[in-house]
């Protein structure tokens, strides 16, 4: 799970950064307002103790609100990266086809904050992102993760 | 035996008074055909009440060369007045209890204001009175997917011991849990997402592409369900209609809260060593669990053959079900290094194999539907106390999780071998071999008081 320090920026593309933005004035315009709505109609309906309306709208605002303090320390501290052009070896932004275990994956690496497995967008910081960064199509490397190991080989950088 | 329902007390938000009138009807539907199931289970019989209790399986598998609707997953065998094998089909032997049924679920269709559903509630009710199930499952199985769902009727197979022909009558009605269900779709896409080497293309069932995945809270379990209290589900069963349609895998969130409380966590509280337990909480263990659950159903639907049926015949069960785990587990080792899932979220999802095979076990004793979840969880847990995994002393055990997922990759690399392309004697070889419930009586004396040990 993603954890955001105050130590460190945080890398992102100009279409991430321009999401995130869009993201924090819903929540903060949009959102907050309607769940303090909802948590206020939640309390007129009675007793707060048998009240499982009321407890959804509070646990959904505690989530709102922590996901608001994380873009805004995400926000401080970005480091704007330009699109790649296809590069000789692999850079963040990069797509790459890899062998991993008899098997073929293709992703892109990104910032951990643009991570969307969803997407195919696996995080800089993930160990498979880190062990590729700076290689070369046909080099090979070796990674492992507690119980977890695997060889993996650069296919193709796109 | 006691009647074969099974309520959950499940709280559900955000629905309207004609979709609570609707799911009531649902409820009435399945606690209808729970009588059904009644007659057709006998545990003392590897047939069950499906054949008479004096033929054997020659004497079947030969009438059926002239009658093959002895071998329909759909009719009762019974014996003539000449002692002569003839099939009888549900729709008619049960016909009392299926228009209860059935008209429950007409009431139902003319309450919901869901008209896909609606049409599927009406074929669903034919089929159920004219044997006619393959078409309410293909509108089940291509409709756009609605939050309330209902299974019902005579389905999964597992109680002919004998032969693996004849489906029991079982039902469940649900209403999905969008949240979960979103998060388990992450998982199943980056699994989905990957091209793997197949060993034999000529035989792959393929349907990635039409697989619908919902996280269900569970109302009611009847029938076969209500016995197994099985924690999800893949339909159909058939790998050519898959194929051409697609499946649904429901994962039943209820029914996991249930076996979580009383087995899972429990067993995980008794087996294992002091300070290992501490490494790990509640709520990472019920991930865990339900995650082996999930990756159980996508290893279902990356490893469909054509004829792995009848090529591995009454072992295909224990084969199918074993490999489907391991395999879902295996896919674990990517998902790590990218980043999608933790060191830690694989160790809960090892942990709670091993409690589950347990629960498998305990439950076999009683029921034996879940029979094939038992010996093929044993022939895992062989593996792992062979190759050093789990390491045992007076019932307590710490496991070595390098060992044990170095194991998961051997076995599933033998499982999918067999599935794919292994013979009935391997198959059979295999699980003599290895499927001993031997293993587990090292550990009997920390499960004394849980059912059935």
């Amino acid at each position: 799970m993603f954890m955001p320090t105050t130590t460190k920026n945080f890398i992102l593309t100009r279409e991430g950064l321009s999401q995130l933005k869009g993201e924090y004035e819903e929540l903060v315009k949009v959102k907050r307002p309607a769940i303090a709505n909802r948590i206020q109609r939640a309390r007129e309906f009675g007793d707060l103790s048998e009240n499982s309306e009321y407890d959804a709208a509070k646990e959904e605002q505690s989530l709102l609100e922590a996901r608001i303090v994380q873009l805004e320390q995400v926000l401080a501290k970005t480091e704007i990266i330009e699109p790649v052009k296809k590069a000789d070896f692999v850079v963040i932004g990069s797509t790459v086809v890899i062998e991993m275990n008899d098997e073929i994956h293709d992703f892109t690496i990104v910032g951990s904050m643009e991570a969307d497995p969803a997407s195919k967008k696996i995080s800089n910081e993930a160990p498979v992102g880190k062990a590729v960064l700076g290689l070369q199509v046909g080099e090979t490397i070796e990674v492992a993760v507690g119980p977890v190991k695997s060889k993996i080989k650069v296919l193709e950088i796109k | 035996m006691n009647v074969p329902i099974v309520t959950f007390p499940v709280k559900i938000l955000n629905l309207t008074s004609s979709e609570k009138k609707v799911l009531k009807k649902l409820v009435d539907a399945a606690k209808a055909i729970a009588h059904i199931y009644q007659k057709q289970e006998n545990p003392h019989f590897p047939g069950a009440n499906f054949y008479p209790h004096d033929a054997t399986k020659e004497e079947i598998l030969e009438a059926a060369q002239n009658n093959p609707s002895i071998l329909s997953p759909y009719t009762m065998v019974e014996r003539n007045g000449k002692g002569r094998l003839i099939a009888i089909p549900y729709h008619l032997i049960f016909k009392k209890e299926l228009e209860k049924a059935s008209s429950y679920l007409r009431e139902a269709a003319e309450i919901t204001q869901n008209k896909d559903f609606a049409h599927r509630l009406e074929l669903q009710a034919n089929a159920l009175l004219d044997g006619s199930y393959e078409a309410s499952d293909i509108y089940w199985i291509t409709m756009k997917p609605y939050k309330i769902d209902i299974v019902i009727g005579p389905i999964d197979r597992l109680d002919d011991r004998l032969l693996f022909k004849k489906a029991s009558y079982e039902a469940w009605v649900g209403v999905i849990d969008e949240e979960k269900t979103k998060k388990a779709k992450i998982i199943q896409h980056a699994i989905y997402d990957v091209r793997r080497k197949v060993i034999s293309s000529s035989a792959k069932a393929d349907f990635l592409d039409k697989t619908t995945l919902r996280v269900d809270k569970t109302l009611i379990f009847s029938g076969l369900f209500a016995r197994g209290m099985f924690t999800s589900n893949s339909l159909p069963v058939d790998p050519l209609l898959m194929e051409k349609y697609g499946i649904e895998i429901t994962f039943f969130d209820s029914s996991l809260d249930f076996k979580f409380g009383k087995q899972h966590l429990p067993i995980f509280e008794r087996i294992f060593e002091k300070r290992f337990k501490k490494e790990y909480t509640k709520e990472c263990l019920r991930e865990g669990s339900f995650r082996n659950v999930l990756l159980h159903e996508i290893g279902h639907s990356l490893l469909r053959y054509k004829d792995s049926e009848s090529r591995l015949k009454e072992f295909f069960p224990v084969i199918d079900e074993l490999s489907a785990t391991i395999y879902g587990i295996k896919s674990c080792g990517s998902l790590v290094l990218k980043g999608i899932m933790s060191e830690r979220e694989l160790e809960a999802i090892m942990i709670m194999f091993v409690c589950r095979a347990f629960t498998w076990w305990i439950d076999s004793q009683t029921q034996k539907s879940v029979e094939a979840f038992a010996i093929g969880h044993a022939l895992a847990f062989n593996h792992f106390l062979a190759n050093g995994a789990l390491k045992e002393s007076g019932g307590i055990s710490w496991p070595n999780f390098s060992k044990m997922f170095l194991g998961i990759e051997e076995l599933s690399d033998a499982l999918e071998r067999l599935i794919s392309v292994g013979t009935y004697n391997d198959a059979k070889a295999f699980i003599e071999n290895y499927g001993s419930f031997m293993v587990y009586s090292k550990f009997s004396s920390r499960l004394k008081g849980m059912t059935g040990v």
